[in-house]
C-alpha cells in the first residue's frame, strides 16, 4: 500500500513539475539545444561535434532538436525540453511577454530573414494590397511581427487580413500552391521560393529584422551559469569558424537541407551577418521598437511595461569578449 | 426509477379508485423532478473538484500554473474572448464545418449502409472494399486531401464527412442485418405491406443502433474537425487552439478545449433529444 502511494505521489509530482525541476543541481546528464536552417551556427557546431567534444570529459551528451521556427523553439524552452533555442529577439520578447520564463544570452546573427512574398502572377505589389487577402504566417515569429508592423506602417491591422497560420515551410508551400495570396516568409525557404519558383518579395525592411537570438531558461542559467559560459565560448569558436570559412559553412548547409547553392548563396552571403556576438545597445533598440510596435498594434497588451520585460529578458553577462 | 419503484407505481395506478392511495402515486411522480435537477449536478462533482483543488494548489503557490493555468485564468480568457466576439465567430464556423461534414457523412453511409445491409448482392459488392478503406486511419488522409483539395473548406469538409461516414455505415448495415426474426415472422403473419414492413418493423428495430452510431459518428466528426483545422486555417475553434501554441498562451489553448467539449456535449445531446420521440417503444431495463 505504501509503495503503491508513493508511486502515485512521484507519478503526480513528475506530471506537475516542470522538466527541468526534476534535474537536480550539480551537473546535468546532457545538455538539449536546438538546430534550425534559420541559424547557421549550430550546423556547423553539430557538423564538427565541436560541443560533443567539449563537455565529453565532464560525462555530458548533447542532444540535438530541430525547431522549424521561433514559436517552435520557445515552446520547447517553455516546457523544458531544449535548454539552448534560437529564436528572433522580438519573438523571445513577446514569448516573455506571454509568461515564458526565457533569457536572451547571444546574438548569433543579423539576418534579414523576413518579407513579404508573393507569387510571380499574383496583382499584389505593395503592403495595401494585402487588404482582405489571405496571408500565410507563423505566429510568434519573426516574420508574423514583421507582418504586423508592416500592416501597422499603413494604418492596417490584421484584422483587414485573412491570416492563415501556417508553419514556414507549410506557409511556403501554401503560396506555391495557390491556397494563399501572400506569405510572410523565412529563409531558406524564402530564398527557395525565389530561386525555384519565381517568387516576389514585394516587401522588405532589413531593419526590421530583429536579430538571430540564442535563448535559454531562466532556470538553466541559475542551475548552470559556468556551463552556459562554455556553450557560448563553442559557439564563438563555430560563428568565427564560419566568418572566416564560408565555402565550408555553404557545404554543412547544403548538406543538411539539401538546398541548391544559389539559394544557400542568397540566405547566407546577401542576408545573413555573422559579424555580432553580443545583445548590446543596437539590439537591444531594434527589438523596443518591435515590442512598441507589437504594443501599438494591439498584439501586446496596453498594460505591458515593454521596456521592463526587455530588461528582464536581456542577460549578455554569458558571453566572453 | 428503480424496478422496484415501478411496479409499486403501477400497483398504485391499478388501483387508483381509492383516494387514499392516489398521495403515494403523486409521490412518485413528483420524485423525478428533483431527481432531474440532482442527476446533471452529480456529473459536474468531479470537474468542479478537480477545478477547485487546482486552483487552491495554484493560489497557495504549491505550482506556477504557467503551463496550466487555472480554472479562474482560463476563464478570464474565456470572458476575454467572448467579449471580442472572437469566440462566438470560430465556434460558429467550427459548428458549420461539423455540421456539413456530418450531414454529407451521414447521409452517404445512410444510403450506402441502407443498401448492404438490404441487399446481399450490394454487401457482397461494396462491403469489402469499404470495410478496406475503413481500415486506413482517417488522418492518412490530410496530405492527399491538401493535395487534391487545398487546404480550405473543401478539404475540411471532405476529411470530417470521411470520419463520420465508417462508424454510421457500420452501425446501420449490422442493425438492419440483425433484426430480429420473429419481429419480421410476426409482420409476415400481420401480411404487412412491403412499405408497412419497413415502417412497422424494420425501421423501429434498426433506429435504436443507428441513433448509437450517430453519436460515435458526431464524436468522430468532432475528433476530425481539430486535424481538418490544424493543417492551416484562418478562422475556427482549431485556429485559436494554434494561435494560443505559436504564441505560448496554454490559456487560449484550454479555452478552446473548453469549447470544444462544450459545443461537442451540446450537439450530442441534441441527437439524443431529437431521437428520443422515435425510440419510445423501447422496452428495456433502464438504470435511470
Amino acid at each position: 500500500m505504501l509503495s503503491r502511494r508513493h508511486l502515485l505521489a512521484s507519478a503526480a509530482a513528475a506530471t506537475l513539475m516542470p522538466a527541468g525541476l526534476a534535474r537536480a543541481a550539480g551537473k546535468p546528464t546532457e545538455i538539449r539545444i536546438d538546430w534550425a536552417t534559420y541559424n547557421p551556427v549550430p550546423m556547423v557546431l553539430k557538423d564538427k561535434g565541436l560541443l560533443e567534444k567539449e563537455f565529453e570529459k565532464d560525462g555530458i551528451g548533447i542532444r540535438w532538436v530541430q525547431t522549424l521556427g521561433s514559436n517552435k523553439a520557445l515552446e520547447f524552452l517553455n516546457a523544458g525540453s531544449i535548454d539552448f533555442g534560437s529564436t528572433a529577439g522580438s519573438a523571445a520578447l513577446l514569448g516573455r511577454i506571454n509568461g515564458n520564463p526565457i533569457k536572451s544570452i547571444y546574438v548569433f546573427s543579423r539576418p534579414e530573414w523576413t518579407a513579404l512574398v508573393t507569387r510571380k502572377d499574383t496583382p499584389i505589389n505593395k503592403i495595401e494590397d494585402l487588404r482582405g487577402k489571405r496571408v500565410a504566417v507563423t505566429r510568434g515569429t519573426d516574420p508574423h511581427i514583421f507582418l504586423v508592423r508592416a500592416l501597422l506602417s499603413v494604418g492596417m491591422s490584421e484584422k483587414d487580413i485573412q491570416p492563415v497560420l501556417l508553419q514556414h515551410p507549410d506557409g511556403k508551400i501554401a503560396l506555391i500552391r495557390g491556397d494563399v495570396d501572400a506569405w510572410a516568409g523565412l529563409d531558406p525557404m524564402m530564398a527557395a521560393a525565389q530561386v525555384e519558383d519565381g517568387a516576389r518579395l514585394f516587401y522588405r525592411n532589413k531593419a526590421a529584422n530583429t536579430w538571430g537570438i540564442l535563448n535559454s531558461s531562466e532556470e538553466f542559467l541559475k542551475n548552470y551559469p559556468d556551463l552556459t559560459k562554455r556553450v557560448l565560448a563553442v559557439y564563438e569558436q563555430a560563428r568565427k569558424y564560419c566568418l572566416a570559412n564560408y565555402d565550408d559553412e555553404k557545404r554543412v548547409f547544403m548538406d543538411v537541407t539539401k538546398l541548391p547553392g544559389a539559394v544557400v548563396d542568397i540566405q547566407l552571403k546577401e542576408r545573413t551577418e555573422l559579424t555580432f556576438n553580443r545583445v548590446g545597445p543596437e539590439q537591444r533598440d531594434s527589438i523596443l521598437q518591435a515590442g512598441l510596435a507589437l504594443q501599438q498594434a494591439g498584439v501586446i497588451p496596453a498594460n505591458v511595461d515593454v521596456k521592463q520585460t526587455l530588461n528582464d529578458l536581456v542577460d549578455d553577462r554569458y558571453v566572453g569578449a | 426509477m428503480s424496478p422496484v419503484t415501478m411496479t409499486i407505481a403501477a400497483q398504485n395506478t391499478g388501483s387508483e379508485g381509492t383516494p387514499s392511495e392516489a398521495a403515494p402515486v403523486e409521490r412518485a411522480s413528483a420524485r423525478p423532478w428533483s431527481r432531474r435537477l440532482m442527476r446533471p449536478a452529480l456529473g459536474l462533482a468531479l470537474p468542479v473538484v478537480l477545478a477547485v483543488a487546482w486552483e487552491f494548489i495554484v493560489r497557495m503557490g504549491w505550482a506556477s500554473g504557467r503551463l496550466a493555468p487555472p480554472p479562474s485564468v482560463i476563464f478570464a480568457t474565456f470572458v476575454d474572448l467572448a467579449r471580442t466576439g472572437e469566440l462566438q465567430r470560430h465556434t460558429l464556423v467550427t459548428l458549420g464545418r461539423v455540421a456539413a461534414g456530418f450531414g454529407i457523412g451521414v447521409a452517404a453511409a445512410t444510403v450506402i449502409g441502407a443498401a448492404a445491409g438490404y441487399s446481399p448482392l450490394v454487401r457482397r459488392l461494396i462491403d469489402p472494399s469499404i470495410q478496406g478503406l475503413r481500415a486506413i486511419p482517417s488522418i492518412a488522409w490530410v496530405p492527399l486531401f491538401i493535395l487534391w483539395l487545398g487546404i480550405f473548406e473543401a478539404s475540411k469538409v471532405t476529411l470530417i464527412a470521411v470520419g463520420v461516414f465508417f462508424p454510421v455505415y457500420l452501425g446501420l448495415m449490422g442493425a438492419i442485418q440483425s433484426v430480429d426474426r420473429k419481429l419480421v415472422e410476426v409482420g409476415r403473419a400481420f401480411r404487412l405491406s412491403d412499405v408497412e414492413m419497413v415502417r412497422r418493423i424494420l425501421l423501429p428495430a434498426v433506429l435504436p443502433a443507428y441513433v448509437i452510431s450517430l453519436r460515435s459518428g458526431l464524436g468522430l466528426g468532432w475528433m476530425f474537425v481539430i486535424a481538418a483545422e490544424l493543417m492551416g486555417a484562418s478562422e475556427g475553434l482549431g485556429y485559436l487552439l494554434i494561435d494560443g501554441q505559436q504564441l505560448g498562451k496554454p490559456a487560449e489553448i484550454v479555452a478552446a478545449i473548453v469549447a470544444f467539449a462544450i459545443v461537442g456535449k451540446a450537439t450530442d445531446w441534441l441527437i439524443v433529444l431529437a431521437a428520443a420521440p422515435f425510440l419510445r417503444w423501447e422496452d428495456v431495463v433502464r438504470q435511470d
